[in-house]
């Protein structure tokens, strides 16, 4: 096979990455489907991808998939995976095994540039090619076209033996998504706290402010990371994905991979001091004011000020 | 009741120095210059992490210390025009004044961040031979069998720090001194509150509005703008960013019900001062407490085994439109690293053999100033001070200048008599006040 | 076991001009909290920990934060900061003799790609284990990887490999005054390297992508459809920034979500 671009998705049983759909979609439909379940998973695709090929390839193994995917792609000038745990963990392996630059992750990817993320999302890279790359995708950044999955697609399987020469860490077994954040991918508003708030104390603050509002409560990974909130809250890329109708920031940057996980609520209201990190440039209502503060105000106007069975004493 | 610590290990340091601010890196480079084995220990991950604002401040005492410091300190500008302004919610009286001497070496005032000069002092000692401890907080002191200190015991894992002296200047409220039982009545009243803003403005564009060229900047300072609540503003211009902010008394915002952010939203909001910070994003808010100077609410300065220095022994004026601190701190470091170096010389470090630190203290600036303006954080922050004398101040100009026709023009005295009367104000209260100001500034 | 930590330096709260997208200079840059998170658990798992660094003299400041913090060794790899991910995991590579286990975190805050510990994986040829949210000791190592969606993996990883893991996955111990002052007065050994220094890109502030919104529904009529893609019958309201004190702010707050139904 030869072409402009590929898109390389790594399958789990049957489950797409997140951002596959967008990965297609940039390399113009060409895409290799590789892992376990891949045919259900081409299935899920729809025929967005023009020009399929599915590889049955067992459990995850980025080492050994590497060496028996690199002869397969070596005559597209770009092989695209998504910023996805397993393509971000896929991706610079495959690299190295074609002996080309790795772009990641990148915002867009065309024939004679590409833009990569830096600084977590702060910044933009912008880079002109000069030849053949592999390149991530970051989920949410593009979208992608609507599919209708009742059309069938086809598709060429392969069964494949990776080699087993080369050593993978063992497989176990999945774990699926923690049962209790089911409430935040179906909420319709969302109220969620950012490291602006700065202690666990005020992340507290905020669950009650969403309580009163009757909203689920979030999390960025900087407050998850601190320990301020459960990981089963966490919004973004590594973590719940989520499309709520009216989403509040409190204290937000809005970085890329945290954005990615957002959907497109149709009402965004934002509360940060820096009136232009991106997460307020997308506001429908910006508010320039002390998260903290503000929260305490809002807990007190909802009456949920104090917390639940709080007496009095430590 | 702790037990004290009887180890007869050789000590770890000839001199642990607590906290890297101004008054601490002065001491270690004074210290380590001497040839004394020097600790500096600073909770913050870097020197000045914690201690973010930027403020005006008078190296001249470096001279000694640091000959041509100018060249090498990161300063943001020269003050080289300073303002006071009195003010009412709607007035303005301004005394401006600027001058080309402070323009050039050695120059006066200096705008420049702590998260800059810090490092770049504590760098100073490090050169110097200093070995410079972050990350790392002193929690207790350690006595001997005699309850001399001898050490400091610090939040890490079962590490303690041996020294026959400490020099603490770990800042205002300093927990060390108060430990050392240096402070004998310790009370909020000495305590005042500083809040800050820092406002990103192009270079450009401040050069533009402030009048000013290349690194020239501008010290403007406020009486009349915090509301009623006792305290004074000040407004700095660093390169490319405005310091703004309000010094008041905690007791009286506590008691207001204000908080701090409001108060400098109020003075950024004032129609003198308003037009210099259009447009101007905020970059970042602290808030810190500052002693309120006072000769009277100094601590004790020695004790057996122990010097203290800076802010935590209150060597700090801030009195409404007087904010200085660095100075003190870094002449009253130095005394203190100097001390040491003759206190350990001599093997002794009891009360006795630092006696040369107070000698050093009265010799200098520190002590005679902070006796001298004793009464002025007094004065300032009283009411007449605070409310009145702007309004009255204000209105007199404004009477002046008003064109009245018909009316003929009243003559000064009148206007005087008529502005005390309407403010309710004694003449006996308006000559004590000028008494006292000629008493403290005269 | 043999263990090897592989440490950066990077800008603590990276923060760029928005008018240039040039990234502002922290000068007092540490390492992340990963990365912190990494050395503990090589100093927990192994017994002469050597630590690794690639980067300029600055660098430097990081290892030593590794021998206070337990490491054996360290070296520092003389390279210049704008260093591929490539080129840094060479030289990083190049440095590990015999086999081992070693430790990275998931991303540097900086760069943000994760790449270094992969590409010393597929150098070394070593089996790799990257984005660890959980690390249980033993032979082999229980550890599990965060997969997208709220997903883990759980994985049995033995050496030789390459581990990289996330903040939070272990609290680190807070190193005693005493290695901190040993670590101050340790050597550090210097490796010189000359890479050609790659083509940097053009930086730019972050920008949003216009993206591919998927189409009406296709059911609806021509008419229907054509309202639907040009928004022509929705209501709209422009975007609005209000700086506001906690109360105005709340006020604002309240009254637009009760306009638009919430709570409930
Ligand atoms: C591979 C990878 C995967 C990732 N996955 C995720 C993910 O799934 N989810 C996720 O969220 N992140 C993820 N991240 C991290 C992401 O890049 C950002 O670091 C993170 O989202 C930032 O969180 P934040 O907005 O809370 O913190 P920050 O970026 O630190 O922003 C804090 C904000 O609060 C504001 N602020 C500060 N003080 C106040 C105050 N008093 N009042 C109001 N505002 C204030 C500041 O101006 C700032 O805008 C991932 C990163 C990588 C590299
Ligand atoms: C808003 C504001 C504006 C000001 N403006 C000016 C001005 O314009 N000009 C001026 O001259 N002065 C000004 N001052 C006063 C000035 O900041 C202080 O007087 C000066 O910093 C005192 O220096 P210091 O070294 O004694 O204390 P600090 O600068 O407070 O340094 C103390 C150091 O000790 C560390 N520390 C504290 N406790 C411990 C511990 N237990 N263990 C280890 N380390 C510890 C701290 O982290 C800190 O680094 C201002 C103050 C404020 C709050
Ligand atoms: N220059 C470097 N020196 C040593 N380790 C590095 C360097 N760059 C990256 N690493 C390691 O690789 C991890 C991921 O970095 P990155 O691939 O740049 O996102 C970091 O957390 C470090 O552990």
């Amino acid at each position: 096979m030869t072409g402009w671009g590929i898109a390389v998705v790594p399958v789990r049983a049957g489950a797409l990455p997140l951002g596959a759909d967008e990965t297609v979609a940039e390399s113009g439909g060409v895409a290799l489907l590789v892992g376990s379940g891949t045919i259900e998973a081409a299935e899920r695709l729809g025929p967005r991808a023009g020009q399929v090929e599915v590889w049955e390839a067992g459990d995850y193994r980025p080492g050994a998939w590497a060496a028996r995917l690199a002869a397969q792609l070596a005559g597209y000038d770009t092989v695209l995976l998504p910023a996805s745990p397993d393509g971000r963990d896929l991706a610079p392996r495959l690299a190295l095994m074609l002996d080309r630059p790795l772009y990641a992750p990148a915002m867009t990817v065309t024939p004679g540039q590409v833009t990569v993320i830096r600084g977590s999302g702060l910044r933009l890279e912008e880079h002109t090619r000069t030849g053949p790359c592999v390149a991530t995708l970051q989920p949410g950044v593009r979208g992608a076209e609507a599919v209708n999955t009742a059309v069938p697609i086809p598709v060429a399987l392969h069964p494949v033996t990776p080699p087993s020469a080369i050593p993978d860490a063992l497989f176990v077994d999945l774990l699926a998504a923690d049962p209790t954040t089911v409430d935040l991918a179906d909420a319709r508003v969302i109220l969620t706290a950012g490291a602006g708030l700065g202690s666990a104390e005020c992340v507290d603050l905020a669950v009650r402010v969403a309580t009163g509002l009757h909203a689920s409560f979030g999390a960025t990974r900087v407050v998850t990371d601190a320990g301020w909130a459960p990981v089963s809250r966490q919004i973004g890329t590594t973590g719940v994905v989520v499309s709520p109708a009216v989403y509040l920031a409190f204290g937000v940057s809005g970085a890329v991979q945290h954005l990615s996980g957002l959907g497109r609520p149709d009402t965004v209201i934002a509360v940060n001091t820096d009136e232009s990190c991106p997460m307020m440039a997308m506001a429908n209502l910006a508010l320039v004011s002390d998260a903290r503060a503000l929260l305490q105000v809002l807990a007190e106007r909802l009456g949920v000020a104090a917390p639940p069975g709080g007496g009095v004493g430590p | 009741m702790t037990q004290p610590d009887v180890r007869n290990d050789p000590p770890d340091f000839d001199v642990v120095v607590v906290g890297a601010g101004p008054a601490g890196s002065a001491a270690a480079l004074t210290a380590a210059r001497g040839g004394l084995r020097v600790c500096l220990l600073e909770r913050g991950p870097f020197p000045g992490s914690k201690n973010m604002y930027g403020g005006v401040v008078y190296p001249r005492v470096l001279d000694a210390l640091l000959p041509q410091w100018w060249e090498r300190m990161p300063v943001q500008r020269w003050v080289t025009r300073r303002a006071t302004m009195l003010a009412t919610e709607t007035q303005a009286l301004t005394v401006d004044y600027r001058t080309e001497a402070w323009s050039r070496p050695p120059y006066n005032g200096a705008t420049a961040y702590r998260a800059e000069l810090d490092p770049w002092l504590a760098q100073q000692a490090v050169d110097a031979g200093a070995i410079l401890v972050t990350g790392t907080t002193a929690v207790g002191l350690l006595r001997d069998g005699r309850g001399r200190v001898h050490g400091v015991r610090t939040d890490r894992p079962d590490s303690t720090l041996t020294a026959p002296l400490i020099i603490a200047c770990d800042g205002v409220n300093s927990f060390l001194a108060k430990e050392a039982g240096l402070y004998p009545s310790f009370s909020a009243d000495n305590i005042t509150l500083g809040a800050k803003e820092v406002l990103g403005l192009p270079k450009e564009e401040i050069d533009k509005r402030f009048g000013v060229t290349g690194r020239e900047g501008v010290d403007i300072e406020m009486l009349g703008v915090t509301g009623g609540i006792p305290g004074g503003g000040f407004l700095y211009t660093n390169l490319d960013s405005i310091s703004i902010g309000v010094v008041v008394s905690v007791t009286a915002l506590a008691r207001a019900k204000v908080r701090p952010e409001e108060l400098i939203a109020r003075v950024k909001r004032h129609p003198a001062l308003a037009g210099y910070l259009r447009g101007a994003r905020l970059l970042e808010y602290s808030a810190h407490a500052i002693p309120e100077g006072g000769y009277d609410a100094m601590p004790g300065l020695v004790t057996d085994g122990m010097l203290v220095a800076g802010d935590a022994a209150a060597m700090c004026l801030a009195a409404g439109i007087w904010l200085e601190g660095v100075n003190f701190a870094l002449a009253a470091g130095a005394a203190a690293g100097d001390t040491a170096v003759e206190a350990i010389r001599a093997g002794d470090t009891s009360r006795m053999g630092l006696a040369g630190y107070h000698r050093r203290l009265e010799g200098g600036f520190v002590l005679p100033d902070h006796r001298k303006l004793r009464r002025a954080p007094h004065l300032l922050l009283s009411g007449r001070m605070q409310e009145v004398y702007p309004r009255l101040a204000c209105d007199l100009v404004e009477n002046m200048f008003t064109v009245t026709n018909p009316t003929p023009k009243k003559g000064l005295g009148r206007l005087v008599r008529q502005g005390v009367g309407e403010r309710g104000l004694r003449w006996r209260d308006l000559a004590r006040d000028s008494l006292t100001a000629l008493r403290t500034f005269g | 076991m043999n263990c090897i930590v592989l440490l950066k330096l990077v800008a603590l709260q990276p923060s760029i001009d928005p008018l240039t997208g040039v990234a502002l200079r922290d000068p007092h840059g540490g390492l992340s909290a990963a990365d912190r998170c990494a050395l503990e658990l090589a100093v927990q798992t192994g017994d002469e920990v050597l630590a690794l660094t690639a980067g300029p003299a600055a660098a430097e400041r990081v290892l030593r934060e590794a021998l206070a913090g337990g490491a054996a060794r360290a070296v520092r790899i003389e390279l210049p900061s704008a260093a591929s991910s490539l080129q840094v995991a060479r030289v990083l590579a190049a440095q590990v003799a015999g086999p081992a286990l070693v430790w990275a975190g998931d991303h540097s805050l900086d760069r943000g790609s994760g790449s270094v510990p992969a590409y010393v994986a597929g150098l070394l040829g070593w089996a790799q284990a990257l984005g660890l949210v959980a690390v249980t000791a033993g032979d082999p190592l229980r550890v599990q990887r965060r997969l997208d969606a709220g997903r883990r993996e759980r994985l049995a990883v033995t050496a030789p490999a390459v581990l990289s893991v996330e903040a939070g996955v272990i609290t680190p111990r807070r190193p005693t005054v005493r290695a901190l002052l040993q670590a101050q007065r340790a050597e550090i050994a210097v490796v010189h390297t000359s890479p050609p220094v790659p083509e940097p890109g053009r930086s730019v502030p972050f920008r949003p992508r216009a993206r591919v919104l998927p189409g009406p529904d296709p059911g609806l009529s021509a008419r229907d459809r054509l309202v639907t893609l040009s928004g022509a019958l929705r209501e709209h309201q422009p975007p609005r920034v209000v700086h506001a004190d906690p109360e105005q702010a709340a006020d604002e707050l309240l009254t637009f979500l009760r306009a638009r139904g919430v709570p409930r």
